[in-house]
């Protein structure tokens, strides 16, 4: 019984603004991130004259738009417990898909970019998630498979070429500015609200985490676990699809060699952003600083000069320090 | 040898027999077809069906705990422990592992059996040590004894075989839940009960018996072979859960920790989860009404945490039970089943607990609890039936059953 005086007298100064502030910073794992982050922006603005500009910020901000999408993918995949390593592949086939609709089929581009998001969600919910969610397999296997999968169909459909394309639409959303804001960042911006909202009010985000959490109690409790797996891979394969579609504005053209790496870098911002692998922990919120970091860090070493096998060597320090940190503050807080 | 294996699924038979002491050559490693050639020579010697190259985990259990055998004869073992190793063997797997042992006996080997079993006792044994709360109560030779005697010096009791089991099922006035002839492969035979509004049925038996298998298959968690759950007259269908759980169908799992709580969520989230399972998944959840629902709760059913948004991980297990126990009572159920509610639980949760059961019942819901701990099904239930090798074989009534009944017919007494 003295048990329960002592947590009860312990709830009573939660109600309080600094308790509040600290259960915030306990169950949101990024903040330590955050710090970095706005130590390197501080940083950065005092030694290179040139970052802190209206003109700089714009190229930062654009700059991370792929990564921001797929990173954002990622994080509602990897809260589930699972992972995709094809969103690469998907990026650049994405790109060839939009090709397709708009080029070849004569569509508007409007319609044709709907439709590339659709069909991007498609392949992502009806194989990935399909045969993770459904069949049970491992979801390292499944989009191991799909990585190679995408990639081919990528390069036999553009017979390894580059495909130019024209659109005004796509002008648009690449190169122009809303009230002062690139309407590629306000895509960004629009995306991330979105997901915001669906992971922490909707009924679909709590099933998101329960999956990731504990998937034998969430189905003991009625949660389709499976469903939630396949719509979890569907709409990280719809926001990477969007990501083609704006890698295509970039360079006004669709190229097969767009994926890349870009995987790797999408879940270094994940795992900064405090989501963590098995799932169930973390959220958008922090993905999004994570972004920005790599973003900021990557921007100032441009501007100060530092040539790029530099720019790797310091991202890759400084990446693994910050998951480090973040692992030992886990650690002090479980004890 | 364990209850549980400690084999290496992935490696043939060979490589487990001879996975501690293994022949090694002197500069290339293991010499695999020394190791193979002995392997096999005490395979033969058990007369085993498979081959030593067959990988472990395409063996039948028996053939598993054999497997563990010829380990412990590889070793030139001249005691056999056996921990219980036939609760996961069929009657058949049972009698060829006791001819194992028998054929052994007559080759000097000594072997020590624990069991709760009494017609393995009496089948294997030769001398008895009977043991009560981790004492030494009585030792002698088995011929002077027999299973009544046996049970009555483990509990302290006698048993009153006038309480005989009737296994019929017995009808309820009002029936809620009613079960027929379900099974589950390997778990489960035949199984068939009734559960009436406001009524309190217990299931009893030892670790193994099926009693968590049955509950599993009821809720429709785990596969049935043949059978029909019935919520108020209406079938369920299997692995629909979110549709059983609007029939008013809630389990609380024995498993707390793996099953019954998302841990990392709060503790808002956990309650309203099985409630709200059926919901439109796109739709918004009240915040404001959800947290003082979650309040209120938490008073009613005595939850200490220090605020509705605090992760489950932060309660203390009684306080993580009773959460699940109010995440299913928030579904409004008809029916609860609970495997070992107060497994892991302070005194005073265990109360608690018990209260918040007797409330349920009172307003006409049907109870099917499962537990290992006699005094609590007594407490508990109306009445009481006793699983033993996943058959129901006993239904007790608690006003004139004892706890040596129970004893009695969870080891396989008559």
């Amino acid at each position: 019984m003295t048990g329960a005086t002592d947590a009860q007298a312990a709830a009573e100064p939660s109600t309080s603004r600094g308790a509040q502030l600290r259960n915030w910073s306990a169950s949101n794992q990024f903040v330590g991130v955050l710090g970095l982050l706005v130590c390197l922006f501080v940083a950065f603005s005092f030694a290179e004259p040139r970052f802190f500009t209206a003109a700089n910020i714009r190229v930062l901000l654009t700059g991370v738009a792929i990564l921001w999408m797929i990173s954002l993918g990622l994080t509602v995949v990897m809260l589930t417990g699972g992972f995709d390593l094809s969103l690469g592949s998907m990026l650049g086939l994405s790109g060839f898909v939009f090709v397709g609709f708009y080029v070849k089929l004569g569509m508007p581009a409007l319609l044709a970019l709907v439709l590339t998001v659709i069909v991007g969600a498609i392949l992502g919910g009806a194989i990935n998630g399909f045969l993770i969610g459904k069949v049970g397999l491992p979801f390292l296997v499944v989009t191991i498979g799909t990585l190679s999968l995408f990639q081919g169909i990528t390069y036999l459909v553009s017979n390894g070429q580059t495909t130019s394309l024209t659109s005004s639409l796509l002008d648009s959303i690449g190169f122009e500015t809303k009230l002062g804001v690139p309407i590629t960042v306000w895509i960004m911006l629009g995306a991330l609200i979105v997901l915001l909202f669906v992971l922490r009010r909707t009924y679909f985000g709590r099933d998101v985490y329960a999956t990731g959490g504990n998937p034998r109690a969430a189905r003991l409790a009625g949660v389709n676990v499976t469903r939630t797996l396949i719509a979890a891979y569907a709409i990280a394969g719809g926001l990477v699809a969007l990501a083609g579609v704006l890698q295509d504005a970039f360079i006004s053209a669709a190229s097969p060699v767009g994926g890349g790496t870009i995987i790797f870098d999408a879940t270094a911002a994940v795992l900064l952003g405090g989501t963590v692998l098995g799932g169930g922990v973390g959220g958008v919120g922090g993905t999004i600083v994570g972004v920005l970091f790599l973003g900021v860090l990557q921007n100032g070493l441009s501007l100060a000069g530092i040539a790029s096998a530099w720019q790797q060597v310091i991202s890759g320090v400084i990446v693994i320090l910050a998951v480090l940190s973040q692992q030992l503050q886990r650690r002090r807080r479980r004890s | 040898m364990t209850q549980e294996t400690t084999l290496v699924p992935d490696l043939t038979v060979a490589e487990n027999i001879l996975l501690g002491p293994r022949k090694v050559r002197r500069w290339s490693g293991i010499d695999w077809k020394a190791t193979r050639r002995r392997a096999l020579e005490i395979w033969e010697l058990l007369g085993a069906e498979y081959s030593v190259d067959d990988q472990v985990s395409d063996l039948p259990p028996d053939q598993q705990q054999l497997v563990e055998i010829a380990r412990a004869i590889s070793m030139n073992a001249r005691l056999l422990l056996l921990d219980e190793p036939t609760s996961s063997l069929t009657e058949t797997e049972v009698e060829s592992l006791f001819e194992l042992v028998r054929s052994l006996k007559a080759r000097g080997l000594t072997t020590i059996f624990v069991s709760h079993r009494m017609n393995e006792l009496f089948a294997l044994a030769d001398r008895i040590t009977i043991l009560r709360d981790g004492r030494t109560v009585e030792a002698g030779e088995i011929a002077d004894y027999d299973a009544e005697r046996i049970i009555e010096r483990m509990v302290g009791g006698v048993p009153t075989t006038a309480a005989a089991g009737d296994v019929s099922v017995v009808e309820a006035a009002a029936p809620v839940l009613r079960v027929r002839n379900l099974s589950v492969p390997g778990h489960v035979r035949d199984a068939s009960l009734v559960v009436g509004a406001g009524q309190s049925i217990g299931l009893a038996g030892l670790t193994g018996s099926g009693r968590a298998e049955l509950l599993d298959a009821i809720f429709g968690v785990r596969r049935a072979d043949g059978g029909s759950v019935e919520i108020g007259g209406a079938e369920l269908r299997p692995g629909q859960i979110s549709a059983s759980i609007a029939q008013g169908l809630a389990y609380v799992p024995g498993d707390r920790k793996n099953a019954g709580l998302v841990l990392d969520m709060t503790v808002t989230e956990n309650l309203m989860m099985a409630s709200t399972s059926g919901s439109v998944r796109l739709r918004t959840p009240g915040r404001v009404r959800e947290r003082a629902a979650a309040r209120a709760v938490a008073r009613e059913f005595g939850i200490v945490a220090a605020s509705p948004d605090v992760p489950c991980s932060t309660l203390s297990g009684g306080n993580q039970q009773k959460v699940v126990l109010a995440k299913w009572m928030r579904s409004s159920p008809r029916i609860l089943l609970l495997d070992e509610p107060t497994r892991g639980v302070d005194i005073g949760a265990k109360r608690e607990i018990y209260r918040l059961l007797t409330e349920a019942r009172a307003q006409g819901i049907g109870i099917l609890v499962s537990s290992s701990e006699t005094e609590e099904l007594l407490a508990l239930c109306d009445h009481i039936l006793v699983m033993f090798r996943g058959e129901i074989v006993a239904s007790l009534d608690t006003a004139t059953a004892t706890e040596a009944d129970l004893a009695h017919y969870s080891m396989g007494g008559r």
